[in-house]
């Protein structure tokens, strides 16, 4: 049985070199991209005790020419991670040249791992015994980069702009307390998990930081030069973080309310038919929400003149039972 | 060179009119599926309170003698035999969108209701961060339409596909479209 199970690891391995030789010697950018997916299944999938043998071979591919082979890696780095956190301190560097590459696509991909890996991150310093000077220097590259990615609300390029304010969501509820009446993801990241007593991160200084990122979304949100799809980026963001933290909702109602009296003066007659059409969505979601009970008459007026029926307010609203339970 | 554009077409009954945009987009080589957002598939009847009405998933086949076997001139007359025929041979049943797993990154509905059956079914998914555009063509439904339709959107497709980022180009692309196709767009941003 134990000559089987060496067979079939060795054979394993050996698959890996054949295919890391193949990618590093192929001309086709696709047929490299190829070679790296089967690469990730053969090892994530199969063998995850080969990834520490195989994580530098796999993250050298980071120079290839071809932006998709690149964004490959990425996709690597963060499955890899996400399977052993041990790995962050090996790869963080990787992801930090990846962020400043010259392809928008490569820049987007990475931004996207990082909105997961960020929380894997936080986790592992959380769970350790005690804090490495390995991990403590991993968490500062990444703070550097959540600094740099905060900016990138800002960029040039629409895309990146969105990505970044998923980034910007995802923070604001991992570094929040959830209350009672918070709508939990499964799997949801919040600073309850956090000890007091990590000193690297402390969360205080972590709430803090969510605040004023939430204060740059909501600024972001109202701003005159925000694009159709941004803005409604932005507000799917915005009401998940009201569901989930109904301690911001009522400051994300008037930021709604104050979108809805102020459209953005550049948006075509469309673009404002689909954003209207897109915050009565969010408006009936977030009125669905107990806590929103103190604002429902509001939210209601502009559901109104956003052409809600009645009959769409009325199923929306929280029962009686529901309001009852929602802590005051 | 961008990732080729994965694409969905939406209608109600994944009948008509995403079926005829399926085969035009398909034979242009687009990576492309078709959906249904209804509860049944629905097809006119011998009378308008009488319509046929199957489950997702039925064959195409199996609703052409159906329909074969009900009234075969009235069903060749209004042309629906003829569309079935179509559609079996682009794949084997109508498939409903709100019981696929697969991702997007542009899915093309062809009236309002669909558009919101869509979006809700969508924001009621755990999602993350990978982008999908959603855009509605309003098309009536009827054989007419659904033609003019599947090239209205083989246009647009043909317009994004050549885009080296989607996400940048994407707001002016549909304003330059919305101008040229005269009928209003509805566009917005969920992520998977």
């Amino acid at each position: 049985m134990d000559r089987v199970k060496i067979e079939k690891g060795t054979s394993t391995e050996e698959r890996i070199v054949e295919l890391l030789n193949s990618a590093a010697t192929d001309a086709g950018d696709q047929s490299r991209v190829d070679h790296l997916i089967k690469i990730q299944e053969l090892i994530i999938h199969q063998e995850p005790a080969l990834l520490d043998n195989f994580v530098d071979e796999i993250t050298a591919f980071q120079h290839d020419r071809a932006a998709d082979v690149r964004k490959t890696v990425v996709g690597f780095i963060e499955e890899a991670c996400k399977k052993d956190p041990e790995l962050l301190g090996k790869v963080m560097h990787s992801l930090q040249l990846l962020l400043g590459d010259t392809s928008i696509a490569v820049q987007k991909r990475v931004i996207q791992a990082l909105t997961q890996l960020y929380k894997v991150t936080l986790l592992w310093l959380a769970r350790a015994p005690s804090v490495t000077q390995l991990m403590e220097k991993t968490w500062n590259m990444l703070n550097q980069m959540k600094l740099q990615i905060a900016k990138m609300i800002d960029h040039d390029n629409d895309g990146v702009r969105t990505i970044a304010v998923k980034f910007y969501e995802m923070l604001i509820v991992s570094q929040t307390y959830p209350e009672p009446d918070s709508i939990r993801k499964e799997n949801e990241f919040s600073l309850e998990e956090i000890p007091l007593t990590l000193k690297v991160a402390r969360p205080r200084k972590l709430e803090e930081e969510a605040q004023l990122m939430l204060e740059d979304l909501m600024k972001y949100h109202g701003s005159a030069h925000i694009s159709s799809a941004n803005l409604m980026a932005c507000m799917g963001s915005l009401t998940h973080i009201a569901k989930s933290r109904p301690q911001f909702l009522d400051r994300i109602v008037t930021a709604m309310e104050m979108l809805h009296a102020n459209l953005p003066p550049t948006l075509s007659k469309s673009q404002v038919n689909s954003v209207r059409k897109h915050l009565k969505l969010q408006l009936l979601a977030i009125l669905k929400h107990p806590a929103s009970h103190e604002r429902s008459s509001n939210i209601k007026t502009i559901l109104g003149d956003l052409g809600a029926t009645p009959q769409e307010i009325n199923k929306a609203l929280p029962s009686a039972e529901e309001i009852a339970k929602h802590p005051r | 060179m961008p990732q080729p554009l994965k694409l969905a077409v939406i209608c109600s009954s994944n009948m008509n009119r995403s079926m005829e945009a399926h085969n035009f987009l398909s034979k242009k080589g687009y990576r492309v599926q078709s959906f249904g957002t209804g509860d049944k598939v629905k097809l006119p009847g011998a009378a308008p309170d009488r319509p046929n009405v199957y489950e997702f998933g039925t064959p195409y086949d199996d609703i052409y003698q159906d329909l074969l076997q009900k009234d075969r001139e009235l069903y060749t007359r209004n042309g629906l035999l003829h569309m079935l025929d179509r559609n079996r041979r682009i794949k084997p049943h109508p498939e409903r969108f709100q019981s696929t797993s697969e991702q997007f990154n542009l899915i093309l509905t062809c009236e309002e209701r669909v558009y919101d059956q869509v979006i809700e079914s969508l924001e009621g998914r755990d999602s993350q961060t990978t982008p999908v555009h959603i855009v509605n063509i309003e098309i009536q439904d009827n054989h007419e339409e659904a033609t003019i339709g599947a090239f209205l959107m083989c246009d647009l497709v043909a317009m994004m596909a050549n885009s080296d980022d989607l996400d940048n180009d994407i707001d002016e692309m549909l304003q330059d479209f919305e101008a040229k196709c005269q009928r209003p767009i509805l566009h917005c941003l969920l992520f998977y």
